[in-house]
């Protein structure tokens, strides 16, 4: 028989296929810009309307709120927002023999029972019946693994100069971030990062909600293996770019990022969906087709069901930035103001118009507001929160 | 056997003595019309000759043997009879004084003596027929149009008392290139009152049966002077032909020798592109590409523009197979497709069989295109040497021994890295890109029974990129062959060849994953060919055995820091053997049939590592069950069967024929590509106890008329193919350094058919052509596994299905210095997939695409136009220098290579790719010395 430790030496991911993608894709477009190549925008002209069941759900080991998310896939090329899918019964099952139901918390999103977190070297399945408004179908994941995860060694960051000073140009700075992480038992061997972002925000003006934290989300698909290392050792994985046209790193900056153990299943899942999405339109691009996931529609198996059934432990680490970044463009600068004087209010004045600075009368002159159209110039809260969070260290 | 040498007036006498042609000519119809015969016994003229020059010597003649000798005034100047120690016969004078020149004399049935220049015909009939001439010609020879157009004085072949036996007899002979004496193939050879013709093989060989008689044969080959001999037929005889190249270049356009020919040939679906057909047309960048000339064949396409490989009859690119020297060419492009690897200096034609291919070849079931390469020049030493925007090349030919031993070698590189300097980017600025090839090829002709010939090929591809990852690779090819001439009708040619493609990418920008990747595929062939002529049989029979050696993947660290685990897949061996049979017989005037067949097996050996997969399951890692270890030598999978090939001719009247035929075909070797294109990682795979042959069945018929007397060819073909065991791939699959691949891949089954209408005018100052081709490529998965599915297992077209493809060509010839072309290429759009639904995934939108193919990218059309221009006619010139202009996508329409989609703020968008944006000028220039 074929040992675990044979496939897995088997299975190696090499990571120099994105490189050679990049390198053939650079060639072309060489040659494209002699040959006067040209790329102009276009709308598909589609005749189908596929709206599909979309599963985004993932548990994992911590002791923490965990979710599922269900929703309708969306028309191509179309900017609206997502189609939760309401009214579903989800439960999840172990190998042991454990059944736990998720109540539907919010529309379309279903949460497991709080007592639940997930263990490693469990197994554990998906299943989803859909409402009588969604045709009565039932979807099931395959049994799922959850792998151990080391935590992550370190996270660092690098200065990035985009732009030297030169002459009457200001430098401009850009910052990278990292992280290493090593597995001594070399167990996990494919890993998921994803992270959250924080940072001060501080307006120009003296309002009252000056000073707010912001919070984002990692928006892309970072995935690395060690298969094809000797040990489980990544150094230098990149984590994200911030540039100089955020306010990220303006004043305070914190990310936290987030280590998921992955099978190997999900691993080539989400390599072959990000190699899928990263076309350029070159001549080496892969064709389009559909990738499996780990869900079926029982009543049905022509019927397809997007999205996957994740299962990993998790760990995290979290930095704070607060260095000297140069150029960084300060987007309320650009707000715009009217200035009015006396005491005389137009009607409705304050439903579209928000003052950021109040000068009463003095010594002759009158009452001086400034106002300005957009809330979020005179309110901070309206991108992020006066409530300091939890672990953010001073101020 | 006693030679006699008849000579023969020029057919086209050397540019500026067409006046005196003309008076010739009326001599020479005169003469054979009239059909008194004459002993030509050893004629004495009487009296002292010494010191006589040529013409008073000829003054002499006609006196005292009162006969006539024509001549013109400037070819005999100089010549003298001095130092003769001869007698006073007739033809020893002559032989004696001509000797050296380019002058030679034929005696007609009158006794008269007519020089000739430049030309010759070598007579060796079946017994001696020194003293010929007491038999009359036969009836044929009353035929009245012959005198208008032929002005050739009779060659007599065979035995005269044979003359009034019953039959047909067989007449045959080898046509050779005057200048170069090489032999030439694909000569036609035609006999138009019989409205009946063959065509010479790669030996220059060539056999007809013909009643006796009198008859016209047409000897005609593009790039070469049409000539015309006449014959009266007696007996069994050789008639050997050498043919003048055209020396002016530009003139090679104008010679065109295709149009009987599509009448004779058994193939449907084989066509042959001289060098200079493909010369002449209109350039993308300033460089004559055959791989070009080959997609203006009805029933060749492309995916795009810039695409390596080409599509023939809804083929993949991996199952054509390129020879180059008789050996495979792995990879046929530079610069990542934009240039062909082969040399079109080496070139002296090219033949595509996209259907009808003959047993001699087989390994890959859509086409085969076989490079014939030129031999160097025996008689003298040539070159030619040209520069254009992005290349440069010189070729160099000579004998090392005159007439036995010659050379040939040609020098292609780039310079454009001056291009990248052009960008203000800096990933580019830092970018080089290289190429160049080299040719070499050595004819030695032992003696003459026996010929050897060496020829090698190298070519290099590289990149470097951002001065950060670098990529090359590297064909390598060497040929060694023998041909063997037992007698005048069975000749054997054996080979031996070795064929090496490689590419190496390597990275080391990041020290903890410095890298270097490495793909080789080697093969080494021997192959025996016996070719006999008999009666109405032409026999072709051989055997073929390849090794294959793959090293499908080697992924090394490049320096110390690095933590990259080495690692190497296993190394792939396989043999592949053939025999194969095949025989022409010409059954009756109107019906000619080729019958044949090739065995082929193919055995992959250990030693090898096989995984055992639950067959309840589509193979993955995770459904293996067992590890079967095959130790070295140990047959692994083992495949073969017979290929029947089949054709029949029928010649429905003398102006069209009717053919049909069959053929199987197995392709052992499969080229792993999951893009629209070939790309330049894409590695080749062997098939072994998992993956099967690939096997192709075709049938197909045409339909061909000549129009407009024989100026115009029409034709009209249909085919049906069904293909077995496409290589496809599960969604999205990583190809590189990846391990049992077979989970990875699905079997497709495919069908293709079409329909190909062609017009074509070869010659005159106006040339065109016209092609329509309809043609549909469908495949389907299998219904077994749900991860193999696709589209639901229905019929769906390939990715290089474009069911309407429309070609015009246009040739002026202006003048001899002054030429001009156009072509014009229409065609459907190529198939694509669509993304039609968006949804969430971590945070991210990800893309749903539509079933595969289910859409198609704008239609494709294009116009080029080139103007050739050669500076100076004389042929004794020291550089003939030759300009090409020419433009590229005149009509500067933005056709579209691709569509593709990216993520803006969370919104997908569409795009779509043109390569070439606008018309692409070019200005190429190269002289011949």
């Amino acid at each position: 028989m074929i040992s675990e430790k044979e496939i897995e030496m088997m299975k190696v991911k090499s990571p120099v296929f994105l490189k050679i993608q990049w390198l053939t894709k650079l060639a072309l477009i060489a040659m494209l810009f002699v040959a006067g190549s040209c790329v102009t925008e276009f709308i598909p002209q589609i005749e189908e309307n596929a709206e599909l069941v979309v599963v985004e759900g993932q548990i994992t080991d911590r002791q923490e709120i965990q979710t599922i998310k269900l929703s309708k896939s969306l028309p191509f090329g179309e900017r609206s927002t997502a189609k939760p899918l309401s009214g579903c019964n989800v439960t999840v099952t172990d190998d042991l023999g454990g059944k736990f139901i998720l109540s539907e918390t919010e529309i379309g999103t279903y949460t497991l029972p709080p007592s639940f977190h997930g263990s490693v070297g469990r197994f554990y399945t998906l299943h989803i019946k859909t409402g009588q408004s969604n045709r009565n179908l039932s979807y099931e994941s395959y049994p799922v693994e959850m792998k151990p995860v080391p935590e992550i060694d370190s996270i660092y960051y690098e200065k990035v100069v985009v732009q030297e000073k030169f002459e009457d140009f200001f430098g401009i700075d850009g910052c990278k971030i990292f992280l290493n992480t090593y597995d001594p038992g070399n167990i996990c061997r494919y890993y998921r990062w994803d992270f959250s972002e924080t940072w001060v925000l501080r307006l120009l003006w003296p309002v009252d909600n000056i000073k707010c934290w912001v919070s984002d989300r990692s928006h892309d698909i970072i995935v690395k293996s060690t298969a094809a290392f000797d040990d489980s050792r990544i150094v230098g994985q990149p984590v994200t770019y911030i540039s100089n046209e955020t306010d990220r790193l303006s004043r305070k900056y914190s990310i936290e990022v987030n280590q998921y153990s992955l099978n190997e299943d999900e691993f080539s899942y989400l390599e072959k969906i990000k190699n899928l999405n990263a076309g350029v339109g070159g001549l080496y691009d892969k064709i389009p087709a559909s990738i499996p996931n780990n869900l079926i529609c029982i009543d049905n198996p022509n019927e397809k069901v997007l999205g996957f059934f994740s299962v990993s432990a998790k760990s995290s680490r979290r930095i704070f930035i607060e260095g000297d970044f140069r150029g960084i463009i300060d987007r309320y600068n650009k707000c715009p103001v009217d200035t009015i004087y006396g005491d005389y209010d137009p009607p409705d004045l304050y439903l579209t118009m928000w003052p950021i600075l109040d000068h009463p009368q003095t010594f002759g002159a009158p009452r001086t507001r400034i106002l300005t159209d957009d809330k979020g110039c005179a309110d901070c809260t309206v991108r992020g929160t006066k409530v300091k969070p939890g672990f953010w260290i001073g101020e | 056997m006693t030679q006699l040498v008849i000579k023969n007036n020029s057919l086209k006498p050397p540019v500026k003595v067409s006046h005196t042609r003309s008076k010739i000519l009326i001599i020479i119809v005169f003469v054979f019309l009239s059909f008194q015969s004459f002993a030509q016994g050893d004629r004495v003229v009487s009296g002292d000759i010494s010191n006589m020059t040529f013409k008073e010597f000829a003054s002499a003649a006609e006196a005292s043997l009162k006969i006539k000798i024509y001549f013109r005034d400037e070819w005999v100047e100089g010549l003298k009879i001095v130092d003769y120690k001869g007698s006073n016969s007739l033809n020893q004078v002559l032989d004696f004084l001509l000797k050296g020149t380019a002058l030679f004399y034929n005696v007609n049935k009158h006794g008269d003596v007519v020089l000739t220049k430049d030309y010759n015909v070598r007579i060796q009939g079946a017994k001696a027929a020194k003293e010929t001439g007491l038999a009359p010609p036969s009836d044929y020879a009353v035929t009245g149009d012959n005198g208008k157009s032929e002005g050739n004085a009779p060659v007599e072949i065979g035995n005269p008392s044979e003359k009034f036996m019953p039959g047909d007899v067989l007449l045959t002979g080898y046509i050779k290139d005057r200048d170069t004496k090489e032999p030439v193939a694909g000569v036609t050879v035609f006999n138009q009152k019989l409205m009946k013709g063959a065509v010479s093989n790669d030996h220059g060989y060539y056999s007809m049966s013909v009643p006796r008689g009198f008859h016209v044969l047409r000897f005609s080959f593009i790039g070469m002077k049409e000539k015309s001999v006449s014959i009266n037929l007696y007996g069994q005889g050789e008639l050997n032909v050498e043919l003048n190249s055209v020396l002016i270049p530009l003139k090679e356009t104008v010679v065109s020798a295709q149009r009987s020919k599509t009448l004779q040939r058994f193939e449907v679906g084989v066509e042959k592109i001289t060098m200079s057909s493909f010369r002449l047309m209109p350039t993308s960048m300033g460089e004559t590409d055959i791989i070009k000339s080959v997609l203006l064949i009805p029933g060749v396409s492309s995916v795009g523009e810039g695409a390596s490989g080409f599509n023939v009859r809804g083929g993949a690119a991996d199952q054509n197979l390129i020879l180059l020297y008789g050996a495979p060419l792995y990879n046929s492009s530079h610069f990542f497709g934009f240039f062909s690897a082969v040399n079109s200096d080496i070139i002296r034609d090219a033949t595509l069989y996209k259907g009808g291919i003959p047993p001699r070849y087989g390994g890959r079931i859509s086409s085969v295109l076989d490079i014939g390469s030129r031999e160097g020049n025996r008689n003298e030493f040539a070159g030619n040497a040209g520069i254009s925007p992005v290349t440069t090349h010189l070729t160099i030919e000579g004998p090392i021994i005159k007439d036995t031993l010659t050379y040939l070698l040609a020098a292609r590189t780039t310079y454009s890295n001056w291009i990248f300097k052009l960008f203000s980017n800096p990933a580019l600025k830092n970018s080089k890109a290289n190429f160049y090839d080299l040719n070499g090829k050595i004819v030695w002709d032992l003696n003459k029974k026996n010929k050897i010939d060496l020829s090698v090929y190298t070519s290099h591809d590289n990149f470097r990129l951002n001065s950060d990852t670098t990529y090359s690779y590297n064909n390598n090819l060497a040929a060694f062959k023998w041909r063997h001439y037992f007698n005048n009708s069975f000749f054997l040619s054996t080979s031996v060849n070795n064929s090496r493609y490689d590419y190496e990418v390597s990275s080391s920008k990041n020290k903890l994953e410095a890298f270097n990747l490495q793909h080789v595929m080697n093969s080494t062939a021997f192959k025996s060919d016996f070719n006999l002529f008999h009666g109405r049989h032409e026999i072709n029979f051989g055997l073929e055995i390849i090794r294959y050696s793959v090293l499908p993947g080697k992924y090394l660290p490049v320096s110390d820091s690095s933590l990259i685990a080495p690692r190497s897949i296993e190394r792939e061996r396989a043999f592949e053997g053939a025999i194969y049979a095949d025989d022409k017989i010409v059954i009756s005037d109107l019906l000619s049939v080729e019958f044949g067949v090739r065995l082929s097996s193919f055995l992959s050996l250990g030693p090898q590592q096989v995984l055992a997969y639950n067959p309840a399951y589509s193979k993955s890692l995770s459904t293996v069950i067992d590890t079967m270890n095959f130790t070295r030598g140990e047959v692994t999978g083992k495949y073969g069967g017979p290929e029947f090939r089949i054709s029949l001719n029928f010649k429905l009247s003398d102006r069209n024929s009717f053919k049909v035929n069959y053929s199987r075909t197995r392709q052992y070797i499969h080229l792993l590509s999951n893009t629209a294109s070939i790309s330049p990682t894409d590695t080749w795979k062997l098939s072994d106890y998992y993956l099967k042959p690939q096997i192709g069945d075709q049938i197909g018929a045409g339909f061909y008329e000549m129009l407009m007397q024989n100026r115009v060819e029409a034709s009209a073909e249909i085919y049906y193919k069904r293909i077995r065991n496409l290589v496809d791939f599960k969604g999205g699959t990583d190809l590189v350094m990846e391990d049992n691949i077979e989970k990875d891949i699905v079997n497709l089954n495919g069908r293709a058919y079409g329909v190909e209408l062609a017009l074509k005018k070869t010659e005159g100052k106006i040339q065109y052509s016209f092609s329509y081709t309809y043609s549909r490529t469908l495949v389907k998965s299998p219904v077994t596994f749900s991860e193999e599915i696709i589209n639901s297992g229905k019929w769906f077209p390939a990715n290089f299905d474009k069911p309407h493809d429309l070609i015009a060509t246009f040739n002026y010839i202006y003048s001899r210095r002054v030429s001009l072309s156009a072509d014009y290429t229409w065609s459907t759009g190529r198939p694509v997939t669509y993304p039609v639904a968006t949804y969430p995934l971590y945070d991210g939108l990800l893309v749903h695409y539509s079933d595969r193919n289910r859409y198609r990218i704008p239609d494709y059309s294009r116009f080029d136009i080139a103007v050739k221009v050669s500076g100076n006619l004389k042929s004794r010139r020291i550089a003939h220098p030759n300009w090409t202009f020419s433009i590229y996508n005149l009509l500067g329409r933005q056709n579209v290579y691709s569509v593709y989609f990216t993520k803006e703020q969370n919104v997908f968008k569409g795009y779509r790719l043109s390569i070439f944006g606008r018309a692409i000028p070019s200005v190429t220039f190269s002289f011949d010395f």
